[in-house]
């Protein structure tokens, strides 16, 4: 019952504190720009706006349309929680978790994508053709910095990975990382969440036709997304699992905080790509995370 | 009663299927459906009991001994024998009528029991003889089934290259029992790891059993025989028969003695085979070839997990072999089972709306929520997406893996590649899966022929329900079937007997029943606010279009576009386009398919010039009897050469 509850006020710590990345980025982004922008907090006043909000549904779409934002919200929301906060490890934590953490992921992207495909429109599918298909290279990668962790550390539970820091690969696999990061939170340069043509869209693409609390939830779920991926990257680049906890916490924090504002930066300073280069950066992550794993196995060799 | 009690109750009922199949069909289906039942429980019994069943009665075929031997291997894949028969035989009840096939209907019940039977005996035989005779009628068997509606010429055409191929097979079996017959003196089969002179053979073993698995480069049978054969008989093919290599593979190399680089050849074509496949499936626009070709992804990934226990096995690495193994093995139950549910439901789709060309369908799961449901589940258990059956095997494989790489031994850089690998597999199949649903499933209907379909009726739906009951059992409680899975790997490295839990499954298995039972809940309690808040319809956004027809959805192949770009260097899609032309175009099309690479690049070229050669030969042979006769001199008088130069005595 402990247990229970423990996990619960974490999550709702994860959950609490998610919609904050993209108010960050938009501000970052409004001070580049010379703008004053919208308040840090409007994602949370978006999502309470579209809780409230009635539904349109498409004539065409299944129950799929409404069930796949809510299994793809609840698998990041349980990949969240294999992920650990420095000492305190993660809520839940066991040999094998971080593949878990993987598919977690991928059955997200496959509720998102099915409910996009669900309404039948030509750039829906366009959008979700895309997001699936550039996953396979940032699955690649994401699975090449897992194995950077384990010939590190020698373990395959995210808790002991991510404990240490990376070591010498750190820089490669953080650069790496954070391509992957941009990628698959469709953010500039693989895609502009600001678009406004449906043709040029990734994840924008495929929600075009969701509204109310469906779209909320996809929303949310984005965001948890990107407050996964930072945490994800922060504690494989430091060492979160020496310092106490308070420490930790604090750490945490602040590299999140650090790489909002490089992500809010980014998308000030540098246009998106076309499409067909797209598959060219993110090949370039994925290389990036496997030159670390050469570093580590030359590291960790005796 | 024992396990021999119950077998030969499975028999009876075989036999009986047999006798009743051309005039008491539903004779045949009772007695059938038991028979396998009975073969379940014996199968059952050994793998809980642990023991090993044998029979050697004084009964001798061809100069040799019978002699049947069941033990956990053998029962490992005759459980998925029985439950997928099972499902098949009841699904194929409705499915392939005698009202709609008057004329192959009892034929193909007759062949259905045969092959059953041929499959079973397979699984016992314990003498390299009775196994390759078995072997041929098995392969006999399934070329009938497959060509079971044979008035079509592309039904003849992958009845015909499905024979060609399975015969390389059988021959190379041949050799490779025959072989082990005069180096061993006997056709008797068993456990000889101190031969190590036999261990070349196993290359022999590998072409014989790969070609009937199914691995690449030697699948090129493979589509076409699935895609057009009767899918129940497709279920039955890609579910039990290609295991029946893998069960070959997994028994000599547990009986025999390998070569050292026989562990890292499996492993590397396993590899091979799990990334082409699903490439290939990607670039299919017939729903049924595509399942196919998964078909050679996860024999792929069972091979990598086979492989590397093989390699773990030689070089005395039990923790991670093991591993290897258990994911490997619980594939092969696994595979059985989403793949026969994913073609049940394929050929529901192809039973309601007569066509398999994706493009033509769309929207079906207004008219067939069963099928669009069931398959739905089947595409995420094959994607190998948590909370189901598929994940659970990959995740002891990719364990297996990630510790073989961080024991920084000989095996590491290659499990690197294969982890690499088998993720990148992980993200095409799910790219593969989630565009069979959408267009087929989702959407609205892009032809006629997908409007006015109808649900299948219970005899077919009830075994979907079985096979997904089963993918979902795995995936919540795989603790239950560790046993089963520990019994077989004891059998194939008795060094491994003594394996503990590998503790993680059970926490899986209880991650995988909360993430399940929160998936339902969300999913219910966002559909409530939807209604509580109100819920109003409205056309799809198309960007203000204003003459939307169902034809303008995204296509299959344009969904593939980008995955299948990355891989046209093996693909080599073939494009057929017209292209608009003049001020006021009339008339323009485009068609893109993606054949069988190395069937037509590389078997049909390399048959084509031993075909020319052949037929340059075939000059000596002209009928006229003035030349046969000088053929003759010159015969004789090289021969006396010979004799005169004292070469022959």
């Amino acid at each position: 019952m402990i247990t229970a509850l423990y996990i619960l006020c974490r999550l709702m710590v994860w959950l609490l504190l998610a919609p904050l990345l993209p108010g960050i980025i938009n501000k970052v982004k409004a001070w580049v720009a010379g703008r004053r922008g919208p308040p840090v907090l409007q994602l949370y006043f978006d999502l309470a706006k579209l809780w409230q909000k009635s539904v349109v549904l498409s004539t065409a779409v299944s129950p799929a349309h409404v069930a796949g934002p809510a299994v793809a919200w609840v698998a990041l929301a349980g990949a969240a929680m294999l992920l650990p906060v420095g000492s305190a490890g993660a809520a839940l934590s066991f040999r094998g978790d971080s593949l878990l953490f993987i598919y977690l992921l991928a059955l997200s992207r496959f509720c998102i994508a099915g409910a996009a495909l669900d309404t039948g429109s030509a750039f829906e599918g366009m959008g979700a053709a895309r997001e699936v298909s550039y996953a396979v290279i940032a699955e690649a990668a994401v699975i090449t910095a897992l194995l950077t962790l384990c010939v590190q550390t020698g373990s395959v539970s995210l808790g002991s990975m991510l404990a240490p820091s990376a070591g010498a690969g750190a820089a490669l696999l953080a650069a790496g990382l954070f391509g992957v990061l941009l990628a698959e939170n469709s953010r500039v340069p693989f895609d502009d969440p600001n678009t406004h043509l449906e043709l040029t869209m990734v994840h924008e693409a495929m929600i075009l036709d969701h509204s109310g609390p469906p779209l909320a939830v996809i929303l949310h779920g984005a965001a948890l997304k990107l407050l996964l991926f930072s945490v994800l990257l922060t504690e494989t680049v430091l060492p979160l699992g020496s310092l106490s906890l308070l420490q930790a916490i604090g750490a945490l924090f602040a590299a999140v905080l650090a790489v909002t504002v490089v992500v809010g930066l980014v998308e000030s300073l540098l246009a998106r790509l076309a499409f067909r280069r797209v598959p060219l950066l993110l090949t370039t992550s994925f290389l990036l995370c496997l030159f670390a794993l050469l570093v580590a196995w030359k590291g960790s060799k005796p | 009663m024992t396990p021999g009690w119950f077998l030969s109750l499975a028999a009876i009922g075989i036999v009986v299927g047999i006798a009743a199949a051309f005039t008491a069909p539903r004779l045949w289906l009772s007695a059938t459906i038991l028979g396998l039942g009975a073969a379940f429980v014996a199968a059952i019994w050994i793998l809980v009991s642990g023991d090993v069943w044998e029979w050697q009665p004084d009964f001798y075929i061809g100069g040799e001994s019978l002699h049947l031997r069941l033990d956990a291997i053998s029962a490992f894949f005759l459980v998925l024998l029985t439950v997928v028969g099972s499902a098949g035989t009841l699904y194929s009840s409705e499915y392939w009528t005698d009202k709609d096939h008057p004329a192959s209907a009892p034929a193909g019940r007759a062949w259905w029991n045969i092959l059953f039977g041929n499959l079973g005996l397979i699984l016992l035989l314990a003498n390299g003889l009775h196994f390759l005779i078995v072997w041929e009628l098995f392969t006999i068997s399934s070329y009938f089934l497959i060509t079971l509606h044979r008035d079509r010429r592309a039904v003849r055409a992958a009845g015909w290259l499905y024979l060609a191929a399975s015969h390389v097979a059988v021959l190379c079996l041949f050799a490779f029992f025959a072989c082990l017959a005069a180096r061993t003196g006997s056709w008797e089969l068993g456990p000889m790891h101190d031969r190590s002179e036999l261990a070349p053979l196993f290359w022999l073993a590998l072409v014989g059993f790969g070609l009937k698995a199914g691995l690449f480069p030697l699948h090129i049978w493979l589509p076409s025989a699935h895609a057009n054969a009767p899918s129940h008989v497709s279920a039955i093919l890609s579910g039990v028969t290609i295991k029946m290599g893998i069960y070959g593979l997994v028994r000599f190399t547990g009986w025999l003695p390998v070569p050292d680089a026989a562990g890292w050849t499996v492993a590397a074509l396993g590899a091979i085979s799990a990334v082409l496949g699903v490439a290939f499936a990607l670039g299919q626009h017939d729903l049924k070839r595509l399942l196919a070709y998964h078909s050679v992804e996860n024999i792929g990934i069972i091979l990598i997990g086979l492989g590397f226990a093989m390699i773990a096995s030689a070089n005395g690495n039990p923790a991670w072999g093991q591993l290897a193994l258990a994911g490997a093995l619980l594939h092969v139950w696994n595979h059985g089972l989403f793949k026969a549910l994913l073609f049940l439901g394929a050929g529901s789709v192809l039973h309601a709306t007569g066509t398999r060309e994706m493009s033509r369908l769309g929207g079906l799961w207004r008219a067939m929520p069963w099928t669009a449901g069931l398959f739905s589940l089947g595409a995420v258990a094959i994607a190998g997406l948590p909370p189901l059956n598929g994940f659970v095997s990959e995740w002891l494989v990719y364990l297996g893996l990630f510790d073989a790489v961080s024991s920084q031994g000989a095996a590491s850089f290659a499990a690197i590649a294969s982890a690499i690998l088998l993720a990148i597999t992980g993200a095409l199949a799910l790219a593969c899966f989630i565009k069979v649903c959408g267009i087929v499933f989702l959407g609205l209907p892009r032809s006629e022929s997908a409007e006015n379909v109808h649900e299948c009726g219970w005899r077919m739906r009830l075994p979907m329900l079985i096979l997904a009951a089963a993918c979902l059992a795995i995936g919540l409680a795989p603790v239950l079937f560790w046993p089963a899975v520990a019994a077989a790997s004891a059998v194939w490295q008795p060094a491994w007997a003594a394996s503990p839990l590998p503790a993680p499954l059970a926490t899986l298995g209880a991650v995988h029943l909360a993430l399940a039972a929160l998936f339902i809940l969300a999913a219910v309690a966002l559909w409530q606010r939807v209604k509580h808040n109100g819920l109003s319809r409205a056309g799809t956004w198309d960007c203000g279009y204003a003459a939307p027809t169902a034809r303008m959805q995204y296509t299959a192949g344009s969904f593939a576009g980008i995955i299948t770009g990355w891989f046209a260097w093996i693909l080599r899609p073939k494009r057929h386009e017209t292209l608009p032309k003049d001020d006021f175009p009339t008339h323009a099309s485009f068609e893109e398919h993606t054949s069988e690479t190395v069937l037509e690049d590389i078997v049909e070229p390399a048959g084509a010039i031993v075909m020319r050669i052949s037929s340059s030969v075939r000059r000596l042979q002209h009928g006229r009897v003035q030349a046969y006769i000088l053929y003759l001199l010159i015969g004789l008088a090289a021969l006396a050469i010979l004799v005169a130069i004292k070469v022959v005595k």
